[in-house]
């Protein structure tokens, strides 16, 4: 994706994004340290991290990425608020990039509601 | 091969054998400085000589372990440049003219190259054995030059002790540390070696990538790849998001070999009396590594971005980790693994990244302890810096009394500001727990060999843990005689 063509709008919605993935580690991360040395925990806080990694390396620099901390206190319904901005995104900033972190969200959000989020 | 500048390829590679093999039988300490500090060089040109050298048929550029040894090189480069023990000084000559031998074999090779002379391959594939051995017996001597010089200086410090003499003549805490910090990572160095060595030997590498060799060797090119890329990434300029992601991974990682070597364990394919101690090293490892994610992620601030190769390296070693070792309902049993994986060659990837992993516990402390452009925000400076200081002037520390480290406009805007001293000490601690814990885990890890391995004397029979190079003996063999490496 061109981040220097990117409007307003779909920077500031990929830095929501960014937000909530984020927060969404932070929790995952949470779990995966609570629980006893060697959580599979790890993989999906991981996962969750480097989707925030990815959503961060879209939004151009110069965009406000600090903003209000989301309100919820597990990893899936922050993931899944994420992969809804991201699907009303990908029509109007159709890129692979996206495409491919909104896939990677969406294996994410299966993977915290089968469990492997340990 | 033809003859070039008097020598042919051949004699110039058992030359640096040879070198390597006096260098090991010269047993006086003090060689140990000029061997640190002639080792990039020696591994630099070890690596351009592998570059020209024909690869094998189905090892990916990332699984190839010269590269992961030439990182390692470089770190230690880095290290001895930023002023690092031993610091800059004369290099081993020793070291200097195997570096020298490998350069004129590559140029005679390159010369081969562009005539096409119809014997120029002939023996190239057991050049590479040859390089990874003299590099094998080069390291090792390497690990016992500094096993030496670290027990002479702990008899000068309890000469200076008893003798009462004064503090500047005695070898101070932070030489002590330092060489012992060296000796672990030129044993990750040396296991490595020793265990590509081994791996070439088995040729595992060149069987065909079928049934559950394929995710076997996904999940080693996965890690070969994050090992390079977490090497790149730290000696570039890392930014506290990229310490958090190397801390996250390398925990996944020892959580994974613990998980690996279970599996294995249960199969009875490795010794399960070797798990019972290695189990409880990685845990240690895998949380040390936690901690001190967390301790970067401190310093993060939102702007912050993970180095984006670093990302894409991590995101392939989370894919194969899944692939191999996880499932629906988190880590999969025992069967399941075997079912996907080869659970012995797997074991023997998991432990040299093990090793890898020394090296990067200590090039994570060099950072947190110098590098100059650590920066972070001003409110967590100052609450770190402060509990660190206190803690600094409980101990005796007299320069943190009275200091202010941010002013109230630094904390009102939370300014990101360069990390003074006193923060430094609370990541350098962490890191310094992480290098421990990971030592303990290679030590425990030592003895882990496939059982059908274990009764011979051991393709990798010199692999060792800890800082055990004074009890170590090689046997001076051809590298291609078919016995241990040395």
């Amino acid at each position: 994706m061109d981040e220097h063509a990117m409007d307003v709008d779909t920077a500031e919605t990929l830095a929501g994004v960014v937000r909530l993935t984020r927060q969404a580690a932070v929790l995952a991360w949470a779990a995966a340290d609570r629980a006893r040395a060697g959580s599979s925990g790890q993989l999906f806080a991981l996962g969750v991290d480097l989707a925030a990694d990815q959503a961060r390396h879209l939004v151009p620099d110069g965009t406000e990425i600090d903003g209000p901390v989301p309100v919820c206190d597990e990893p899936a319904g922050l993931l899944r608020s994420a992969e809804l901005l991201l699907r009303r995104l990908a029509p109007l900033a159709a890129s692979d990039a996206v495409d491919d972190l909104r896939a990677t969200v969406a294996d994410l959000v299966w993977e915290a509601n089968t469990g492997v989020s340990g | 091969m033809s003859a070039g500048e008097g020598r042919t390829v051949a004699e110039l590679l058992d030359d640096s054998d040879g070198l390597a093999r006096e260098a090991l039988l010269d047993m006086s300490a003090d060689r140990a400085l000029g061997m640190v500090r002639g080792w990039p060089q020696l591994m630099q040109s070890a690596a351009e000589l592998w570059a020209i050298l024909p690869p094998g048929p189905t090892v990916s550029p990332n699984g190839d372990p010269i590269a992961i040894l030439a990182a390692m090189g470089r770190a230690v480069d880095r290290s001895v440049a930023a002023g690092h023990w031993p610091g800059r000084g004369p290099r081993n000559e020793a070291w200097e003219q195997i570096a020298s031998n490998f350069e004129q074999a590559k140029r005679l090779l390159q010369r081969q190259v562009r005539s096409e002379a119809p014997d120029g391959r002939i023996g190239l594939t057991t050049a590479k054995t040859q390089i990874l051995h003299a590099l094998y017996v080069a390291a090792h001597a390497t690990t016992v030059a500094l096993g030496g010089y670290d027990r002479g200086l702990q008899d000068r410090l309890e000469v200076g002790a008893r003798r009462r003499q004064p503090l500047v003549e005695r070898p101070t805490a932070l030489e002590v540390e330092s060489v012992g910090g060296m000796i672990a990572r030129f044993d990750a160095i040396e296991q490595l070696a020793a265990g590509s060595l081994a791996a070439r030997r088995i040729n595992a590498a060149d069987q065909p990538a079928t049934g559950r060799r394929r995710p076997t060797m996904r999940l080693e090119a996965a890690l070969a790849a994050w090992e390079i890329h977490a090497y790149r990434t730290l000696a570039n300029q890392p930014e506290p998001a990229d310490l958090v992601r190397v801390s996250r991974v390398q925990a996944l990682i020892a959580t994974t070999t613990t998980v690996v070597c279970e599996a294995a364990a249960r199969r009875d394919e490795i010794d399960a009396g070797v798990i019972k101690r290695l189990t409880p090293a990685l845990e240690q490892a895998q949380l040390a590594w936690s901690r001190s994610a967390r301790r970067w992620a401190e310093l993060t601030t939102p702007a912050s971005r993970t180095d984006q190769a670093l990302v894409e390296a991590a995101g392939h070693l989370r894919a194969a980790v899944r692939g191999a070792v996880a499932n629906q309902s988190g880590w999969a049993t025992p069967d399941q693994i075997a079912g996907r994986i080869d659970l012995p060659a797997t074991v023997m990837t998991l432990h040299r990244s093990l090793l890898a992993s020394v090296e990067l516990a200590n090039i994570t402390r060099e950072i947190a302890a110098d590098h100059p452009g650590l920066a972070a925000p001003a409110r967590v400076i100052a609450m770190r810096a402060q509990g660190e200081a206190e803690v600094a002037i409980e101990q005796g520390e007299t320069r943190f009394e009275g200091v202010r480290w941010v002013t109230p406009h630094q904390i009102a805007a939370n300014q990101v500001i360069p990390l003074p001293e006193p923060a430094r000490r609370g990541l350098v601690n962490a890191a310094t727990d992480v290098a421990a814990a990971t030592n303990q885990a290679v030590a425990a890890a030592a003895h882990v060999r496939p059982i059908e391995q274990s009764p011979r004397a051991g393709a990798d029979g010199a692999r060792r843990g800890g800082r055990a190079a004074t009890e170590r003996e090689i046997s001076v063999r051809h590298p291609n005689s078919g016995g241990r490496p040395r």
